[in-house]
Parts: C-alpha cells; structure tokens; sequence
C-alpha cells in the first residue's frame, strides 16, 4: 500500500519530467545505432570517396549474433552513463533539496522508499531497454539475417539483469552521498571497479556479474546456457538483494 | 497529563555539543515555545523529536511510551525551510503524504480538501507547487504537517520568514490549532512566542535556561520597570531617585523617567513617599509590564 504510493509518485514524475518519452528513445536509438552504421558503412565509404580508383571496399557483413551484441555492447556504456544520470539523485536529490523532510517525518518505512525507488527506475530502464534491444533484434533480422526470437529475450533477460545490478549500486550509493555529482561518480566507478577485477581473477571470479556481457555474447553465438552463465546470474541476484538491504540500513541509520 | 517527556537529551556533532542535557515536558494540549537566538540549538532540538537526528544521550518518552515505537504517526512536523516535489500541485501533494500515513486516497483526498480550505489554498490547489508564494509553501507546509491528525504538530520557525500578513495568517491558523492539539514551535521573535504559547522553553547556547508558563518566570517578580511622568520636570530629580536603594538604572523617557528597579514593592513605597514630600507634580505612575524582550535579554546577556 505505502510501497505504491510511492512507486505511482515515481512513475509520475517520469511521466511529467518526460523521461517516460526521452529514455526509450534515447534507447532505441543506441539499440539501433550500431547496425544501421554498419550496413551502410560501404555505401558511406564510397559516397565520401577519397579511395583509390579501382580500390574495392569489402566489409564483411557480421554474423547476426554478432550484430544483436553490438546493441548490448551500446547498453554497456552509453547506456550505463545513462542510468547513472538517471539514478544520481533518486534519493541524493531528495536529501539535498530537502523534501525528504516532508517526506521522511511521516511513517514511511525505509524498505519501502529504497525499494520502491528503485523498481520505478528499474520499471523504466527495462522498459527502455526492451524496446532498444527489440529494435535492435529487428533490424539485425532485416539488415543481417535471421536470429530467433528467444535469443532475443534470453539476451534480454540476462542483460537487463545487469543494469538491475547497476541501477542497486547507484541506489546504494545514493544513501551514502548527498551530492549528485558524486554520487554518478562513484557509481560508475564501482561498475568499472568490478568489471577490472572480474577481468584481472576472471579464472577464479566465474560468477561475476562483470561476464555476464561476455556470457551473453557467447551465448548469442552458441545458443547454449553453461553453467558460469546460471552461477553469474544468481551471484548478481544474490548482490542486488544484498545492496538493497544494505541500502536501506546505511538510510536508516544515517543522520539526515 | 504529559504528553512528551525529554530526559537527559544531548546531541554532539564532532564532538562539539550543541544541545546539552535538555529535559523538559510537553503537557497534553499546550502550546510551547521554544525560543532562543540563532544557533541556540532548537532545529537540533525538534529535528530529534520528529525523530531525523539520533539524540547522542537522553531519552524521549511519547504518551508514556519510550521511543521504540514510530512516534512518526503521531507527530506532525514542519521544518525550517520545507521543500517539495514543486512539479505537483498543492493538492496531489497532500494527498501523497496523506497517503504515506497509511490514509486510503479518499481519506487523504478528503483530508487534503479539508486542509487546503483551513489554510486558505483552496483557489491554488490546483496549481503547481512551483507557482506558490513564500507564504504558500508555508501554509501549505503547516497543511501537510497536520495530515494524519497528529498529536505533536512540531513547528520549526514558522512565522519567521513571512511577511506581516502572512505571520498574522499563520499566527491566527495555530491558535486555531492549539484546541486539538499540543504545539512545540521555535522561534526568535519573542512578540510571536508571546501572543499564542501557553509555555516557554528558553534555550540559549545549546542550555535550557528557563521554562514554564510566561506569568511565572521567575526572572520577572526581581525586576521591574516603572514609568513616571511629570506635568513639570522636577529639578534634580534624576539625582534624588539615585539615593532610593531600590533603583538600580534611570533612563530619561520625554516628559518623565523610566526606572529599572530591584524590588518592585519596596520601590513603590520609596518612590510614592519621595514624590509626596518633594510635590512633585506626577501625571503618571505606571508598573511597565516585564516582557518577554526583557527576560530574553536578560539571560542572553548574562
């Protein structure tokens, strides 16, 4: 009951500042990106010349597997950058400006702020990614050939199960920092953080949440689900629960 | 019957104590003051009984439950500066901290209604919070302190930032609200702690100094104030109230003196018998009322 009260008040402030409009199509425009550049690469080359008469241009056309990914490969960072903007000040802002006065004297449970904050976010992001990553699909089905529907949703799922973990570490952070500023700073820092060290023990770290893009890819090629792709998503399950619960405690705890 | 009971209470930032060992009650239905200068330490002070900052020592009993229970239900709270979501309206807001005090929407609906009517929003409850006045938010800010029906409406400086109609508007709304609840409101201009609290907390420098009803502080019975006019300026009469061992201070004040003294009774007599065997014409002798200005003064200064 209090829990959507204030997820409704989120998803209406997406809808007033607009971001229920931006986001998706800023999405679908980094789903979309990549491909369309790609097949009209030589048409391009050609029409600004500057090659040797006689010289021929041969890009080879990519797989559609490999295609799909350069749309997640997007995701992973502009629009990572993204989502960090997003989230800087879902709860930073509040602190800053002060609503959280207002809103934090009634009897609102701190589980139900955090938490609900952080499936209206995730309500949009996902929402955005879907349709970027469909868009995606699609014009690598009409440009590249064909790729069936559940490598979509697959790539989909376990992907968008990656930017819940980014969205639970900016949330997290959001509790510690007052500053926006700083607060998409450390995100992003973090995500790099973790995907260094998952490349630095990436023997040892099978579970990381830093492989799920690679585990995507090569799933997209393989059609295959191993077992380190499962490990790694309940790893990162098991982080976003954790990083909420933390959340909400370092808010409960903080001194306002 | 004691609505709040603080015991003890102390809030140190880095070691630097800025609210030391306050205990004090809030009795059932009174409204009380908490007056001090800036930096005396009352936002510290309410922010820990709305419950934002952890008391570093004390205890804060609520309805003789100690606090482990969410007092946030049963208090309202305005802060300094309130803020809001300003892209919704007057309205939409109410609504939505109603509602976060598990009030159902048509509840909170009806509530806000009432609310916005009480506080004179009801042509601008449409409107975005962006567009209000000052004096708006500030109404609007009393509006959702009192959504849930609180008990405790906390009021930090709510008339301080306002203009002379809007304090007057707010002045009015609290004594309004002094039938249904308890109030404890800080402030620094002592006309409004005066006009409407039924109780005073004198904070000065983190420290409890004085507390209790207005009439009965004991600072008032020392001292005192008395106003004398004279239709013809009497010759020497500045040096002749100097030797009365009652008077301490002779101020000249247009056709006449104002004389601070130490014992009020004692003075009465001494002054009334030095007129009558001097024939001084006297046109005037008034008891001043001691102020709360003066009590106020008297302790930040000392």
């Amino acid at each position: 009951m209090q829990w959507s009260v204030i997820f409704k008040r989120e998803m209406m402030e997406y809808v007033r500042s607009i971001k229920w409009i931006w986001v998706p199509i800023v999405f679908f425009i980094f789903g979309i990106m990549d491909q369309i550049t790609m097949y009209y690469l030589p048409k391009i080359i050609d029409a600004t010349g500057g090659m040797p008469e006689g010289a021929e241009v041969n890009i080879p056309s990519p797989p559609p597997a490999e295609a799909l990914f350069m749309s997640i490969n997007e995701m992973n960072t502009l629009g990572i950058l993204i989502i960090g903007l997003l989230s800087m000040s879902l709860i930073a802002g509040e602190l800053k400006s002060g609503v959280y006065e207002l809103v934090l004297s009634k009897p609102v449970k701190y589980a139900n702020y955090v938490t609900a904050k952080w499936a209206a976010l995730s309500t949009l992001v996902l929402a955005s990614f879907f349709i970027g990553l469909l868009a995606g699909w699609y014009y690598t089905n009409i440009l590249f050939g064909e790729l069936a529907i559940d490598k979509f949703l697959v790539a989909f799922l376990v992907y968008g199960l990656y930017l819940l973990f980014f969205i639970t570490i900016a949330i997290f952070v959001n509790t510690w920092f007052k500053r926006p500023g700083m607060v998409l700073f450390l995100s992003i820092l973090l995500i790099i953080f973790v995907n260094i060290i998952t490349s630095i023990l990436g023997h040892f770290l099978t579970w990381s949440p830093g492989h799920i893009s690679s585990y995507v890819s090569t799933y997209l090629f393989t059609g295959n689900i191993t077992t380190e792709m499962w490990g790694t998503i309940g790893t990162t399950i098991v982080l976003i629960i954790g990083l909420l619960y933390a959340a909400v405690e370092v808010l409960k705890r903080k001194e306002l | 019957m004691s609505l709040m009971e603080v015991d003890g209470l102390t809030k140190a930032f880095d070691g630097k104590e800025v609210v030391k060992d306050l205990s004090f009650g809030l009795k059932t239905g009174t409204c009380v003051a908490l007056l001090g200068p800036n930096g005396a330490g009352k936002t510290t002070t309410l922010r820990m009984l709305a419950g934002f900052t952890h008391p570093t020592a004390g205890t804060i009993q609520f309805d003789q439950q100690s606090l482990t229970t969410d007092i946030r239900q049963y208090v309202g709270y305005l802060p300094q500066f309130p803020t809001f979501h300003t892209w919704m309206s007057g309205l939409e807001f109410l609504v939505y901290v109603g509602q976060l005090s598990y009030l159902t929407n048509a509840e909170a609906t009806d509530r806000a209604n009432e609310l916005l009517e009480k506080v004179g929003l009801e042509d601008a409850k449409k409107q975005r919070i962006k567009k209000y006045s000052g004096g708006m938010k500030q109404r609007l800010g009393i509006a959702q302190a009192l959504i849930n029906k609180p008990k405790l409406i906390i009021l930090d400086e709510p008339v301080s930032a306002l203009d002379p109609i809007g304090r007057r508007e707010v002045l009015n709304l609290m004594m309004d609200l002094k039938k249904d609840a308890t109030i404890l409101f800080s402030t620094h201009i002592l006309n409004d702690a005066e006009e409407v609290s039924d109780e005073l907390l004198l904070l000065h420098h983190g420290e409890l100094v004085e507390q209790g009803a207005l009439e009965n502080l004991n600072h008032l019975d020392q001292t005192g104030k008395i106003q004398l006019n004279f239709s013809v300026y009497p010759e020497k009469l500045e040096s002749q109230l100097k030797n009365l061992s009652s008077i301490k201070h002779i101020k000249p004040v247009g056709q006449g003196v104002e004389v601070v003294v130490s014992d009020m009774d004692v003075a009465r007599i001494e002054i009334l018998q030095l007129v009558m065997t001097k024939e001084w014409p006297l046109t005037k002798f008034e008891q001043a009322k001691t102020t709360l200005e003066d009590v106020f003064m008297k302790v930040v200064n000392s």
